[in-house]
């Protein structure tokens, strides 16, 4: 049997997955309400460079289940390659890019759009295990010192993307900025336009002369 | 015939149990001494034996089966009912699952371990031999055997009792420990077989004998291909194996036409 990948090692990145997604959404009571009244949903991911698919679906409790095979119909399919996805979950905007990018959907987008909607409100309650485990005091505490961590983290990250943006713009003039970049390719575009303007008029002069046998 | 064929009948009434030749009508009671003797600890043994892969080999044959809620599961030498627990959930409760194995003691654990996990409801437990199954004609929607096949004596028999229950378009999956695709890990998998396998029976189940027969079963099971071509002389259609680790275990799986 010709295979592009182990099961087993397939089986198990989908087990952790799972198990990790649906103890989140342990903690997070509404996305998971939400999640299960979408109903019965089957999402399929199907990466062609390295080729692998691998199934979503949507259990009504509210729960993911990961598969490497299901003979249910996707109720969405996605296909592309890995840079693709990969491009995807990293986008600010991934609407924006599903649209843009070279991911090919099939069936119906509306669970996806969903799910994506879902994700993107999921407010989840780190606390909660934490105070069980430890107690209230504690566990809220060390969440606090958590909470801070992530938040400097995260204006550090932002921070330094603007910098590095500043610098490469500002002081090192290593790119164009995005507007001027957007308005040359703009001029380009028109040019463009002009010049295929421009051939269809020489070519329609060229056919009048021919027809008056200049 | 291959060397592999041994399990079938060879014209004398003797049969393969592990590396040795033993009556045919011995080999049940000799395997069942195996399962009695490793029964308290399987669960434990097999995480430790496999790193715990099995539960990840268990849960993509369970993807393959396709069972849906409502159908009618039978798990052959289910043992500690790990795969019937799953399959109790898929079917719910309009289905119904069989937890099937030869051995009392296995059959015990399954019990006990289902109960204790509130698997109850939509699962049967029924001693009986892979060879001659007690189930009607045609009424079954899947049969599973996981690790449970190598140790049956009349295989084909077995697989044409299982082809007998299962209704038109059921499957078939069987998860059997199978022949590795790579020559180097063919060998670390007989160097971690017949020395550190047994070892550890010694030190976790005081039995290394029965971890020793566990080995040598293995190397005695029919290869993917054959195991194939006896599901398709049982009747079975569409028929095809996928290997896992590297074909230390391959799941086959046949439809009933």
């Amino acid at each position: 049997m010709n295979q592009t990948h182990d099961p087993a090692a397939l089986s198990g990145l989908l087990a952790g997955l799972e198990a990790a997604i649906n103890r989140a959404l342990a903690l997070a009571p509404a996305a998971s309400r939400e999640l299960g009244d979408l109903g019965n949903v089957v999402l399929a991911i199907e990466c062609t460079a390295p080729e692998v698919t691998v199934f979503i679906r949507v259990a009504p409790q509210g729960t993911l289940q990961l598969m490497g095979y299901c003979e249910d119909k996707a109720t969405t399919r996605v296909r592309g390659t890995l840079e693709d996805f990969i491009a995807l979950a990293m986008s600010d905007d991934p609407a924006a890019t599903l649209i843009n990018s070279e991911l090919e959907i099939v069936g119906n987008t509306a669970p996806l759009v969903a799910i994506q909607q879902i994700v993107t409100r999921m407010d989840v309650d780190w606390e909660a295990p934490l105070v069980e485990k430890l107690g209230d005091v504690a566990g809220h505490q060390l969440a606090e010192a958590m909470r801070a961590t992530f938040a400097w983290g995260s204006n550090a990250v932002t921070s330094l993307r603007r910098q590095l943006s500043e610098y490469i713009l500002e002081e090192g003039r290593l790119s164009p900025p995005k507007a001027e970049l957007e308005h040359f390719f703009e001029q380009v575009q028109a040019v463009g336009h002009r010049v295929d303007r421009l051939q269809s008029r020489i070519e329609r002069l060229k056919r009048r002369l021919d027809k008056a046998g200049v | 015939m291959t060397d592999q064929d041994k399990d079938t009948p060879t014209g004398d009434d003797t049969t393969d149990f592990g590396f040795s030749r033993v009556k045919r009508d011995q080999k049940v009671n000799m395997v069942r001494g195996v399962f009695d003797s490793v029964a308290a600890r399987y669960d434990l043994m097999n995480d430790l034996m496999s790193a715990g892969i099995h539960r990840l080999w268990k849960r993509f044959t369970i993807e393959l089966s396709a069972v849906r809620p409502g159908q009618v599961v039978v798990d052959i030498a289910g043992g500690t009912g790990d795969i019937a627990e799953r399959f109790s959930r898929i079917v719910g409760p309009d289905g119904q699952v069989v937890l099937a194995d030869i051995n009392a003691a296995m059959l015990g654990v399954g019990r006990d371990r289902l109960i204790d996990r509130g698997a109850l409801g939509n699962i049967d437990l029924v001693q009986c031999d892979a060879q001659a199954l007690p189930f009607p004609d045609n009424s079954v929607d899947c049969i599973t055997i996981a690790f449970g096949l190598r140790n049956v004596t009349d295989k084909d028999a077995a697989l044409r009792s299982m082809e007998r229950v299962l209704k038109p378009g059921g499957r078939l999956l069987v998860l059997e420990f199978s022949k590795p695709t790579n020559p180097l890990l063919e060998q670390a998998y007989d160097t971690y077989s017949f020395r550190i396998l047994p070892f550890m029976g010694r030190v976790v189940a005081n039995d290394a004998d029965s971890y020793r027969y566990l080995a040598e079963s293995i190397r005695k099971h029919p290869d993917q291909d054959t195991l194939l071509g006896m599901m398709e002389d049982a009747g079975f259609v569409d028929c095809q194996y996928h290997n896992m680790t590297g074909g230390i275990v391959a799941v086959h799986r046949g439809i009933k036409a």
